[in-house]
């Protein structure tokens, strides 16, 4: 170290026991929800505030960044902090914030088209970093916002606006994706399943890393294939299967297989260090809490002398 | 300018193959000059690869005076092989001595008949043998020619190969320092020193432009730097990569330029100082994320360091052709300031500017500069050791206001800002066009407002940048007008000038910013001028474009270099006569 840090703090932060925590109705903002109705969007929505107020996080810890879709127009109807980022950069931002301050809980809530398309390079580099941070993919198999144009995770072969002839190229396997490049934690929720994915939720936010929890859902506009009794026919519960999530074999199995797609915790380690952990020795205090007001610069100058 | 006095400065070279270590033994002779209280420049041309091509180091020094730039005309030229008889045939006059390594081949006749210069052979290999050294101390035995031949001080040269190879081992330093004096006994009995230097007090700092601007950031509190490699800010990525033991801040090595600048916007958000650096190529992948700290008002800083382009270009080659793109990065109504510092005291003093305009008026800040200025060597006055960093300012106090609102009108078009974790700060920060609280407008009204506050802190901020200056004497025959790095030869040509009668007389307006253009200023300092050139290292004059779109004035005469390499001393005075 060199010289004597002062320690000042430059933001007035709050001492943690007056802190309150999310309730139903304060973590609503005063503007309702724009969405179609029947849009999945709305039960990632209400899930996401259920597992929050369950899991009585104070309402200054949390942030949520949002990536640009239908999906991130959920930044105007909570009641958070919130960033509300560009198309496919949501992830890069949460590393910063996380890192800048990892005392908060860091949650990314953004479309397939957002984080398996245009921002897949985040996406890897969240992953592989293992960040601890919280990302919700609303996987409708399209991009809804721009009008139902095809998606990574659109059907192979699937007739759309931008691919009128079908679509070309394979699906993208985001769970073996997130396999390949090593999330702690990885889960798939369904919307019609809302306890359930409450429960995922929660478990992705108090997991120690990257959990990536794609969220199957709907698009009653553009996307007439994949409906719920689409949907029935293929999912099932892992939880009913005893599935240990600890084996990642067995996860990279449950991942390959195409014709059933298992919902819940795929893959969890629990033994997992975040990247933030890794970074910093003393975790009691954030960067931000380590600002000083004078900066000793004599051991730098020494250097170019 | 032939005039050479052998009691004030030399200017000295040396030429190779990448690999060679030339680039070691410039900044060493740039080092040992430093120490014996002289100012040096150290300018290096490198190709862009790691083995072979043709590698430079050159060394401008004076006892009197700032040396800020390269000249052309050299006292003394180091080859390590014959390709440097061709490439530097310009720069031997005959005044210029040549050393000349007569194991990597014998100077044809005709080859030493062209050589204007006097030339000297020593055999750097078989020296090296007969002494059981490896090939590889070539560059030691290089440096005690140079420092012997120079007249540098003996006892201080191997003080200072101690002190560069502190990391090396035992054995490794014993070799280089007896290469060194192989180098230096050489010649002793046979010639005497080119020159005599005084021996000075040695209060400086020998420092890139890359680490002018790290330490400029260590002195503003930098907490996070993300980046992704690209000549020429490397140099920084690795000086603050190396900070992070010393001080509380966090560098990270991002996947690409998207995400190195959304990192920092994020590590800024949640209110941590951050900063990104760049090239253009890279740049270009960062514009719409300059764009997004813009309309959310999120602070950044970034190190914009031009090189040759367009695309791919020539990577290790300087330039300054990325004014025009980074004065209009970002769609929509963009707002930012562009600082544009020359010498080692302005990349050090702006980049603490930087950080403080960044934090208080929430924008986009950019110390637009060049590889000639981040990769060349520069002393640089100590500056203190004990910074103490501006109060924050525009800050959101918790309790404060009961109502919070995120994007507020005001009058200076700054509102307090909150960071996640403050109690009462709850908010959206937002990359769509927002209403006060941060929610996504489409209200024509609202909109307007937003739009209109974002441009008046542009206003609020002016008083706070420094001011356009005059280089040499009020009056002159011809007003150059140079931004950025060609200040740098601007000052040199000055310096030499003064007390000459051969040439006209000259001056120069130093832009130390360009955005938000300082109008008035400029146009009090222009009024004095009898001709005026602009001198720029594009093709298309960028800053006369800049200075016709916020002045009305149309400056005809250009002084323009667009082929990579730095404008020399020699160049603008052969322009001016």
């Amino acid at each position: 170290m060199v010289g004597h840090f002062m320690l000042k703090i430059f933001w007035s932060m709050p001492n943690k026991n007056y802190m309150p925590c999310f309730d139903q109705t304060t973590i609503k903002s005063s503007i309702a929800p724009t969405w179609c109705p029947g849009c999945g969007d709305f039960m990632i929505f209400s899930s996401l505030q259920k597992a929050l107020v369950e899991l009585q996080t104070p309402k200054e810890e949390v942030v949520l960044v949002y990536g640009i879709g239908c999906s991130g127009n959920m930044a105007d109807f909570n009641a958070t902090y919130g960033l509300h980022a560009l198309h496919g950069r949501a992830i890069a931002n949460a590393i910063g914030i996380k890192l800048a301050n990892h005392k908060l809980k860091v949650i990314v809530i953004a479309g397939d088209g957002d984080l398996y398309g245009e921002g897949l390079n985040h996406l890897v580099a969240g992953m592989r970093g293992n960040h601890d941070l919280t990302v919700l993919v609303h996987d409708n198999a399209r991009y809804s916002l721009t009008t139902g144009q095809t998606a990574p995770t659109t059907q192979a072969g699937t007739k759309t606006k931008s691919t009128p002839t079908g679509a070309i190229e394979q699906t993208f396997n985001p769970i073996m994706t997130a396999l390949t490049f090593g999330a702690s934690f990885v889960a798939r929720g369904y919307t019609a399943q809302p306890v359930e994915l409450t429960q995922l939720i929660k478990a992705g936010i108090t997991h120690h890393g990257f959990a990536l929890l794609d969220i199957f859902q709907l698009c009653p506009t553009f996307n007439k294939e994949q409906t719920h009794p689409w949907f029935a026919e293929r999912v099932y519960n892992l939880q009913t299967e005893k599935h240990d999530a600890s084996n990642k074999a067995e996860a990279w199995t449950l991942a390959m297989t195409e014709t059933k797609l298992p919902l819940g915790i795929i893959y969890q380690d629990k033994t997992s260090v975040a990247y933030h952990e890794k970074v910093f020795k003393q975790l009691d205090l954030s960067l931000i809490d380590r600002q000083t007001n004078t900066v000793e610069l004599s051991s730098a100058l020494e250097e170019l002398s | 300018m032939e005039t050479k006095n052998p009691n004030t400065s030399f200017n000295w070279k040396i030429a190779g193959k990448a690999g060679d270590g030339v680039m070691v033994t410039a900044k060493l002779v740039a080092k040992i000059a430093k120490r014996q209280g002289l100012s040096a420049f150290n300018y290096l041309e490198y190709p862009s690869l790691i083995k072979g091509g043709h590698q430079t180091g050159q060394v401008l020094a004076k006892s009197v005076g700032e040396a800020t730039c390269q000249k052309r005309v050299l006292d003394l030229l180091v080859l390590f092989n014959l390709k440097g008889f061709q490439e530097h045939a310009l720069e031997i006059s005959d005044h210029t001595l040549v050393v000349h390594n007569s194991d990597a081949g014998k100077l044809s006749v005709e080859a030493a008949k062209k050589c204007t210069g006097r030339v000297l052979e020593l055999p750097f290999l078989q020296l090296l043998r007969e002494n059981q050294l490896n090939f590889l101390a070539a560059n030691m035995l290089a440096l005690g020619v140079s420092v012997y031949l120079l007249g540098l001080e003996h006892k201080l040269s191997l003080k200072t190969i101690e002190s560069e190879f502190s990391d090396k081992s035992k054995s490794l330093v014993n070799d280089n320092i007896k290469a060194f004096n192989l180098g230096f006994e050489y010649f002793s009995t046979r010639f005497k020193p080119m020159f005599s230097l005084p021996i000075g007090k040695d209060e400086k700092l020998l420092l890139t432009g890359n680490e002018a601007v790290g330490l400029g950031a260590l002195a503003a509190g930098v907490q996070f730097y993300s980046a992704y490699p690209m000549t020429p800010t490397s140099g920084l990525l690795h000086y603050m990569a190396g900070k992070q033991k010393q001080y509380p801040l966090v560098v990270k090595h991002a996947e690409d330029e998207i995400g190195a600048i959304n990192h920092v916007l994020g590590a800024s958000y949640a209110g941590a100082r951050a900063m990104t650096g760049t090239s253009g190529g890279g740049f270009a992948l960062m514009v719409e994320s300059v764009s997004f700290s813009s309309v959310a008002e999120i602070p950044l800083v970034i190190l914009m360091g031009q090189r040759t382009g367009p695309a791919t270009g020539l990577p290790t080659w300087t330039a300054q052709g990325d004014l025009s793109f980074v004065l209009s990065a970002g769609h929509g109504d963009t707002q930012r300031v562009i600082l544009t510092p020359g010498t080692a005291e302005e990349h050090f003093e702006l980049t603490k500017l930087a950080f403080d305009l960044a934090e208080e008026f929430q924008l986009p800040v950019f110390i637009l500069s060049d590889k000639l200025a981040l990769e060349s060597y520069h002393t640089m006055i100590k500056p203190e050791g004990a910074q103490v960093l501006s109060e924050k300012k525009s800050v959101f106090k918790s309790d404060s206001t009961k109502n919070y609102l995120r994007y507020l009108v005001t009058e200076s078009g700054v509102s307090p800002r909150s960071v996640p974790g403050q109690l009462g700060g709850m908010s959206l920060t937002n990359s769509y066009e927002h209403d006060q609280h941060g929610f996504a407008t489409e209200d024509a009204q609202e909109v307007k407002d937003q739009v209109e506050k974002r441009a008046r802190k542009l206003k609020a901020l002016a008083s706070l940048l420094p001011k356009p200056y005059l280089i040499g004497p009020a009056r002159a025959d011809i007003t150059f007008i140079s931004w950025g790095s060609t200040g740098l030869v601007m000052r040199e040509v000055i310096d030499q000038l003064s007390g000459s009668n051969n040439y006209p007389t000259i001056n120069a307006i130093q832009l130390p910013f360009v955005w938000p253009f300082p109008t008035q200023e400029f146009l009090s300092l222009v009024k004095n001028a009898k001709k005026l050139v602009i001198i720029e290292a594009n093709q298309t004059a960028q800053l006369s474009k800049l200075i016709a779109q916020e002045t009305g004035l149309l400056i005809k005469d250009k002084l323009l270099r667009y082929d990579g390499r730095p404008f020399y001393v020699e160049d603008i005075l052969e322009y001016a006569k």
